[in-house]
């Protein structure tokens, strides 16, 4: 019994970090709409902020809390006015890009300086030691936090809740248009909310110090959970947000007591089950503000290449993508270009989703990872031929991503962007527990065996031309399938649900056929990389390639087929030529990402697509035209 | 020398040039026109000819809009909305938009204050009774006729002398209607000046100095309220179908 108090008193701390960040999250996107992927690099960033004020200025530990808190509410102002303002006119899901290209940047920036290891941080001499609670003896320290947090959430709870700035807030949360024609100062309201949520983050992770180590690392993880959380409590009201975190922060101690296994996977076990009963959350108001594609500029089905192409122009092009992919082996390392094609493959799992399915993936890893496993596993364990191992993952991703699919298509939006996520971390969680993955080491030299027992997979070349064959069958089965009548009704869907439910049209069903499909091509990839790389590692499963995923459909072109091609040819290139550079391919890469977010946001094809026929097909070609029957004249 | 005619009085509000699109289409194609200081005007017109449109480019919430809009001699074109609604703009918009969130007091105590003209509470409960006894309810659990009267009631209560109210008997009962117009009866005799827009055309000429009819995104004619049969007729021209 005294043990499980004492495990529940670790839950009420934990609840009390959840609680801060959760907060800080939840304001956020209430008024700004946006999902701040950097709210756990805030949380990080506070917790070096208050170590960096003690060890390296030497100053007390209230000083140091206090410079943690403000210094990141500040960083947090001058992000929001310098980035985020940028912007609120597009898609919330480029907020939600940017913050994402941010937090890895800045995370790779504590990872040059610091490494990954943690620093210690010394408990306070006024804070040290037992407490006895007359049940249990409890460290002081963690009783301050427990303290502080509740007085920080309940006393801004109240705030928001009581006075006039709190109503100021709320209404600019409601429709900050009306707000404003009363006179109310958005842009301040805004800079005011988004530093509040990244001092609460600051100050949480100023608390953390002492209690966990302080690591650039240590805000990455605690974020999905966070997410997860908020999918459960709904985002209503204020109250049940704080209710949520400390909720779950005492099932996760209490799973710590019985089954520790299960500790990191047990909260998104608990969002699953709260979403398929009730999708609104625990606390939620039905259908708040989900959002649709409103802001995205989406393809239209005839910008896919339903124009029927002549049979010479068909030929000619069938020629030269076969030329091309004859000759690139010659130029390139195959394993490189392997590589480009597997990543080619997810990122355009992610990219039908999204641009004609209008559904956000942020789980695509945790389906490449989980086929990438199982056929390892089956090549190596069962010494099954390659063609059968890839057929198993492919197979296992289709039905895990089904299951993902059915309740990420409850919500819409942002919202679909944290459920993915939280279901992605759940199956990477199994796979850091599960025996037959092999934990840090994973599944290594993976035989690859004969194909179809006729080609020997053991040349490089033959699994080159492999993963060409495949990444070209994708690519065309999508595009004849975006051309049908079926890819018309996943667009019908993606624009208007209700229209096309109106229509006779299962959108559900739809839905989850897009998504199956997608997890059926992204499981091919993984189950493609593990075959050609002969391994499959935690990596492959780690939401951070869903991020890569992503990445690379901005630089390429949301809503495009082409795109995914380039933007993984980019990434891939930037890994394999910026490897001597260590953890700076982070900060690149998150650079990479913000400045597409800010800058380049059609992406590559499209904006090569525009030059060509801007300058090609209208300039060149008619002055080409135009001078032919000159010559032709002059002549006769 | 002799001093400016008493009788006319000065522009609180003048429009010039103004034009508004929605993304690429043209809504506003130049309107002009003035409302003097205490005067109530109403804008009158088919749907979709523009009288909503107006009001947002006025009050900066049309995205595109070009034009003066002056008020008492400042240019309020380029700002804010929140900075024209500072200027001394009081806007109640054709679906309320009351904060569903926010309680009755929460939303009248929401708009910023803007010096001496502020209505007090009790003043504003005198004007819509009904408010008072519904003040800690939050605004979502309002019926429709207390949502226009605290559309209308959180407007005042900011101190705004210039009311640009967009159609508030849409959507009423009889009674309450009775009771919004006895409402800005009593706002007008206080001095406000009032720019209207109104499909119910019999409420809108017992309120109006001066009617503006709008027909596809112009100015189409405009005339003094006299007699209330000859104006009907008059602009009967503009609302026919």
């Amino acid at each position: 019994m005294d043990l499980l108090l004492s495990y529940l008193t670790i839950g009420l701390v934990n609840g009390s970090f959840y609680a801060m960040l959760c907060l800080g999250l939840a304001l956020i996107f209430g008024l700004l709409n946006i999902l701040n992927m950097a709210h756990g690099v805030f949380y990080m960033m506070g917790a070096f902020v208050a170590w960096a004020a003690v060890t390296r200025l030497g100053i007390g530990y209230l000083p140091a809390l206090g410079a943690a808190a403000l210094g990141i509410g500040a960083f947090g102002m001058l992000v929001e006015r310098l980035l985020l303002r940028r912007t609120y006119d597009l898609d919330p899901l480029y907020g939600f890009m940017l913050t994402f290209g941010m937090a890895t940047a800045i995370q790779g920036a504590f990872q040059v300086e610091f490494g990954s290891t943690g620093l210690p941080f010394e408990t306070p001499d006024w804070l040290s030691g037992l407490i006895d609670l007359g049940f249990t003896l409890f460290p002081a320290y963690r009783l301050w936090v427990v303290f502080v947090a509740l007085a920080v959430c309940l006393g801004l709870w109240a705030v928001i809740d009581r006075t006039k700035a709190g109503a100021t807030l709320r209404a600019a949360s409601e429709n900050g248009v009306i707000a404003s024609a009363l006179g109310v100062r958005i842009p301040v309201v805004m800079t005011a909310t988004f530093g509040i949520g990244a001092m609460l983050a600051g100050l949480a992770g100023a608390l953390a110090a002492p209690i966990y180590q302080v690591s650039p690392l240590m805000g990455s993880d605690i974020l999905l959970v966070v997410f997860a959380i908020i999918v459960i409590g709904g985002m209503g009201s204020i109250g049940g947000t704080i209710l949520a975190a400390y909720c779950l922060a005492l099932i996760e101690s209490v799973t710590l007591a019985v089954y520790p296994q299960a500790t990191n996977f047990m909260t998104f076990a608990f969002m699953c089950i709260v979403l398929s009963i009730r999708p609104q959350g625990l606390f939620g108001i039905p259908v708040l503000r989900d959002h649709s594609f409103a802001g995205l500029s989406l393809p239209a089905v005839s910008d896919v290449g339903a124009e029927r192409l002549s049979q010479m122009t068909r030929i000619a092009v069938i020629t030269i993508i076969i030329m091309a992919l004859a000759i690139l082996p010659k130029l390139l390392y195959p394993i490189f270009l392997i590589k480009i094609f597997c990543f080619a493959i997810l990122a355009t799992s992610f990219n039908f989703l999204l641009g004609f399915a209008g559904i956000i993936s942020f789980g695509q890893a945790a389906l490449y990872g989980t086929a990438a496993y199982v056929t390892a596993y089956a090549l190596k364990q069962w010494s099954a031929p390659p063609e059968v191992g890839i057929l198993a993952g492919v197979a296992a991703a289709t039905l895990l991503g089904l299951v993902m699919g059915a309740l990420a298509i409850r919500r819409r939006g942002i919202y679909q962007a944290m459920i993915t996520l939280a279901v992605a971390q759940m199956v990477y969680f199994v796979f850091v527990q599960a025996s037959f993955t092999h934990g840090e080491d994973g599944l290594q030299n993976v035989p690859r065996g004969v194909l179809f027992g006729l080609i020997d997979l053991r040349n490089d070349l033959s699994v080159y031309a492999l993963t060409a064959i495949a990444f070209c069958a994708v690519f065309f089965g999508l595009r004849r399938l975006l051309c049908s009548q079926l890819g018309m009704m996943f667009v019908a869907v993606r624009d208007d649900e209700r229209r096309a439910l109106s229509l006779g049209h299962d959108a559900a069903l739809l839905k989850l056929l897009a998504f199956g499909i997608a997890s059926c091509c992204s499981g091919f990839a993984g189950a493609l990389s593990a075959v050609a790389f002969q391994l499959a590692t935690l990596s492959g499963a780690h939401w951070h390639l869903s991020g890569e995923a992503v990445l690379m459909s901005l630089i390429g072109g949301i809503g495009t087929l082409t795109g995914p091609l380039a933007g993984a040819a980019v990434l891939v290139a930037m890994e394999h030529f910026l490897s001597p550079f260590g953890a700076w391919v982070l900060v690149l890469q998150g650079s990479i990402f913000m400045i597409c977010v800010l800058a380049f946001r059609d992406g590559l094809v499209p904006r090569v697509a525009s030059i060509w026929t801007k300058v090609v097909r209208d300039r060149l070609l008619p002055s080409f035209v135009a001078a032919e029957p000159v010559k032709e004249v002059g002549n006769s | 020398m002799l001093e400016a005619p008493a009788l006319q009085p000065r522009a609180a509000l003048v429009i010039s040039g103004l034009r508004g699109w929605y993304g690429d289409f043209q809504a506003l194609f130049g309107i002009d026109f003035h409302v003097g200081e205490g005067e109530v005007v109403v804008l009158v017109g088919r749907n979709g000819a523009g009288k909503s449109t107006i009001l947002r480019a006025i009050m900066g919430l049309l995205a595109r809009h070009t034009g003066k809009v002056m008020l008492y001699g400042q240019n309020a074109g380029a700002l804010r909305s929140s900075e024209r609604a500072r200027l001394g703009f009081g806007y109640c918009p054709e679906e309320r938009a009351i904060f569903a969130s926010l309680t009755v007091a929460e939303n009248l105590a929401l708009p910023q204050l803007l010096g001496p003209n502020v209505m007090s509470d009790d003043e504003i409960f005198e004007l819509f009774p009904n408010l008072k006894a519904r003040a800690r309810h939050l605004g979502g659990q309002l019926s429709g006729g207390e949502q226009q009267m605290l559309a209308i009631a959180r407007i005042l209560r900011s101190g705004a002398r210039t009311l640009l109210l967009d159609e508030p008997t849409e959507g009423l009962a009889p009674i309450i209607i009775r009771q919004i117009e006895d409402a800005i009866t009593a706002l007008k005799r206080r001095g406000y000046t009032i720019l209207l827009v109104e499909q119910n055309l019999a409420f809108a000429l017992r309120l109006a100095d001066r009617v503006i009819a709008i027909e596809n995104g112009l100015v189409g004619d405009q005339c003094q309220v006299g007699c209330f049969e000859s104006t009907e007729r008059r602009l009967s021209r503009y609302l026919a179908l």
